[in-house]
């Protein structure tokens, strides 16, 4: 049963929910930065003429949209990095790094599939026009991407990007079943030394709100106003 | 003003869609020579757009050459007749060589219009930005739009885009300048300033070649005119054969249509 007394015992260990957010903060940015460039080259993979690059890219695209998250992680930790010795310091002083790497990368190389139909999604947004402009005007093929194409297609797909950060955030607490100690992994922690359940989960389950809640918002606000400057 | 130097010679090009059943172009063969103001004119969909865009490979062909300064730009490589080694084509230098002017302008929005004009030469010329944007600057006051060089695209006309799109290609220093219907897409009273700008430019002795469908001014510009239907090159001749006494009856039919 949920009881006032057992939140005041829970409230005890708010350091170890404060640290559970940094680590999930962390953990989620550093995704979806990783996931975004790991996006650029698949994107650009996909969108290549040379036909085993695309192949490789929409193979690598279709298998980590089409499995879960878990089995992904699992396959990470146990089997990938299970023979690597990983540094075993602290980042912060409380996060440890051997396990919270291994959650990024497994985060990153999924993301990094989600993210990869978003960016080309972006790509192709953006007239034929402009590459047929840029190229006439002797910018290569690089230079067109990179001061041409690009701009025009991250503006088009910020708001996406901005809502997979927020799926990121909440995907992430998966990472604490390898050991991170994430906010999941606070509420792990409290509920072994208070014995309550519930008060723990309910704690973690107002953070992960405050942290979505207002992002999502935000997001919006400003997808509004960018479609409204998107009149040609 | 036309010479016998040839700068561009389009040799049997053949293109086609829809797994070969669809001819843009059927074994089209011109030669464009320094000084030339070439107008390319006939019916939609009869490949005038897509023989002035395969000029600069815009549209790669099926069959055929596109030879500029005698090298054949369609193949990966040609062989230096000096040194007689084999040299790999750059396309990239070729197109700097060849300004294009497009139907919708195809200014980049996120850009100023003096960001928009000095972008290919500081990056692919390297040429300072302060030199490049006093030359832009100059190009704008020349079409009357030196104060709106910190403008967006978006904040500009139609004519004043394309006017700015003729001078962003003329950064450059393009040797001939083509122009893909530089004035359909603009609403009638633009037309002029634009058709104006490219006037001044033939009389200064540029060589062009223009796909259009103002007659009056094809007539009036040109010292050649192309006329082209379902992929063909069906007549060429000069605006007073094309225009005064054609031969070709699909030639004859198209004139009595739109004049």
């Amino acid at each position: 049963m949920i009881s006032w007394n057992n939140f005041l015992k829970t409230f005890k260990y708010m350091q170890l929910f404060w640290e559970g957010l940094v680590c999930t903060v962390s953990l989620s940015a550093l995704s979806v930065v990783a996931g975004f460039i790991l996006a650029l080259v698949l994107a650009t993979m996909r969108l290549a003429k040379f036909k085993p690059l695309r192949f490789v890219a929409t193979t690598y695209v279709e298998l980590f949209r089409a499995t879960p998250m878990m089995v992904q992680l699992f396959l990470i930790y146990h089997v990938a990095l299970a023979g690597v010795s990983l540094p075993t310091f602290k980042l912060f002083g409380f996060i440890r790094f051997e396990r919270f790497i291994p959650g990024v990368i497994a985060l990153s190389l999924n993301s990094g599939a989600y993210l990869c139909e978003i960016v080309r999604s972006g790509i192709q947004s953006v007239d034929m026009g402009q590459t047929e402009a840029a190229r006439s005007l002797g910018l290569t093929a690089w230079q067109n991407m990179r001061y041409i194409v690009l701009p025009q297609a991250m503006k088009n797909i910020l708001p996406a990007i901005a809502n997979e950060f927020v799926t990121i955030i909440k995907e992430s607490s998966i990472a604490w079943t390898i050991g991170v100690q994430d906010i999941m992994g606070a509420v792990n922690s409290v509920t072994a030394a208070t014995f309550s359940m519930a008060e723990p989960l309910i704690v973690a389950t107002c953070i992960y709100f405050c942290l979505t809640f207002p992002t999502s918002k935000v997001i919006q606000h400003f997808e509004r106003k960018m479609s409204r400057g998107d009149k040609r | 003003m036309a010479t016998n130097d040839k700068l561009i010679q389009v040799k049997h090009v053949r293109k086609t869609y829809n797994k070969g059943t669809l001819h843009a172009l059927n074994d089209v063969s011109v030669d464009i020579s320094k000084g030339d103001v070439v107008a390319i004119i006939g019916p939609s969909g009869s490949g005038k757009s897509t023989l002035l865009r395969s000029m600069n490979l815009l549209e790669t062909l099926d069959e055929g050459e596109i030879v500029f300064h005698g090298i054949d730009i369609t193949k990966d490589s040609y062989k230096d007749p000096k040194t007689g080694k084999k040299v790999k084509v750059d396309i990239n230098i070729h197109r700097q060589k060849m300004g294009m002017v497009f139907q919708h302008f195809n200014l980049f929005p996120h850009k100023t219009i003096l960001d928009n004009m000095i972008l290919a030469p500081v990056k692919v010329k390297h040429m300072p930005v302060d030199e490049a944007k006093e030359k832009a600057l100059t190009l704008l006051n020349r079409v009357g739009l030196g104060d709106r060089g910190d403008a967006y695209p978006i904040q500009l006309s139609g004519g004043q885009k394309q006017r700015v799109a003729i001078v962003r290609a003329l950064m450059m220093e393009p040797e001939v300048m083509l122009f893909d219907e530089p004035t359909s897409a603009l609403d009638p009273e633009m037309v002029g300033e634009v058709l104006s700008v490219i006037r001044e430019l033939a009389d200064a002795g540029m060589t062009m070649v223009i796909v259009t469908h103002e007659m009056g001014f094809a007539r009036e510009v040109a010292n050649r005119v192309l006329f082209m239907d379902a992929g063909k090159l069906v007549e060429q001749g000069s605006p007073q054969e094309i225009f005064g006494n054609p031969q070709n009856p699909r030639l004859k039919d198209f004139l009595s249509k739109v004049l």
